[in-house]
């Protein structure tokens, strides 16, 4: 499994595409609700963090009971971490699991590439 | 010569672009855009504060809030040009005090700001990272995020060094340090 990273609006689905030939039909979008685990390109992994919080899940413990569905894809997470701590309760439940889904992913992955405004970074 | 600065806010990237556009001008006229149109009295204290921060370092300053390039027609092509800040020049040329929304400004903006560093002979442009916060925003601000990362994107694409800066500390995403 390959993760990218970086925050929103950085190229991380251009960069998925022109480096691991991801093309649109092999995408699932998980900011539309719901997940796909077979899907070869999982992008917005961090929303899928806030659909278990609204159903009072742990989204990486879902990420761990489907390892062997996912481990050959290319996951895509926004990095929603460097805000101020939200006011909303939601909100906030929604960027500790999102930083316990992507440190749990990024445990698993084979590389780790962070894009910051276009330019990517191996960063493992 | 062209560099192109971002990272959080109040982490030092006003004062590392102001020392690189002192250091890159070697003499010749360094010029500050200024893009803040102040709206009330934290504004007009912001801006007296930046004025103090900017003294003593040979700055004239050219006064513009839109239409980036207009501000070549009133200056020497051959300075250096500090552009602080494009998230505020998008936000001019984005939201009207009207209160209405240009879409297209985005890709305007992009084309000047392109425009803008190959006429200059150096130009360093300080950005916003606001882009790594949880929040769900609305359409409008949505649709600015996206426009930011558009110009954030193709200034980071046409300068010579891509800046990220950090607690003060300044990492190379492209091109050397300064």
């Amino acid at each position: 499994m390959h993760l990218v990273i970086g925050g929103a609006y950085q190229g991380k689905l251009r960069y998925a595409m022109e480096h691991f030939g991801v093309t649109p039909e092999l995408v699932f979008d998980c900011s539309e609700g719901g997940i796909d685990f077979d899907a070869p390109c999982i992008v917005h992994g961090e929303r899928y963090a806030l659909t278990c919080v609204r159903e009072g899940r742990e989204a990486s413990d879902d990420f761990r009971a489907q390892r062997e569905r996912w481990r050959n894809a290319v996951i895509l997470c926004d990095d929603i971490s460097c805000g101020v701590v939200p006011i909303d309760p939601e909100m906030r439940a929604w960027r500790e699991a999102s930083g316990r889904l992507v440190n749990y992913l990024a445990g698993e992955a084979e590389s780790v590439t962070r894009l910051f405004c276009s330019i990517p970074q191996v960063i493992k | 010569m062209t560099v192109f600065l971002s990272g959080g806010a109040k982490n030092g990237k006003s004062y590392h672009a102001q020392r690189i556009s002192k250091a890159l001008s070697r003499g010749a006229p360094l010029y500050y855009i200024a893009t803040m149109i102040p709206h009330d009295s934290e504004d007009n204290a912001r801006i007296a504060r930046h004025l103090r921060e900017r003294e003593g370092w040979g700055f004239e300053t050219l006064e513009c809030p839109v239409r980036l390039l207009s501000c070549l027609d009133c200056s020497d092509s051959r300075g250096t040009f500090l552009l602080d800040s494009v998230t505020a020049l998008l936000s001019n040329e984005m939201f009207s005090p009207e209160g209405e929304i240009d879409r297209s400004a985005p890709e305007r903006v992009v084309r000047e700001l392109t425009e803008f560093a190959a006429r200059a002979a150096n130009a360093v442009f300080v950005s916003d990272f606001i882009y790594s916060d949880a929040m769900l925003y609305d359409e409008m601000t949505e649709a600015y995020r996206k426009g930011l990362a558009l110009c954030d994107a193709a200034l980071a694409r046409c300068c010579d060094s891509v800046i990220e800066v950090s607690g003060g500390v300044m990492t190379a995403h492209k091109g050397v340090l300064l």
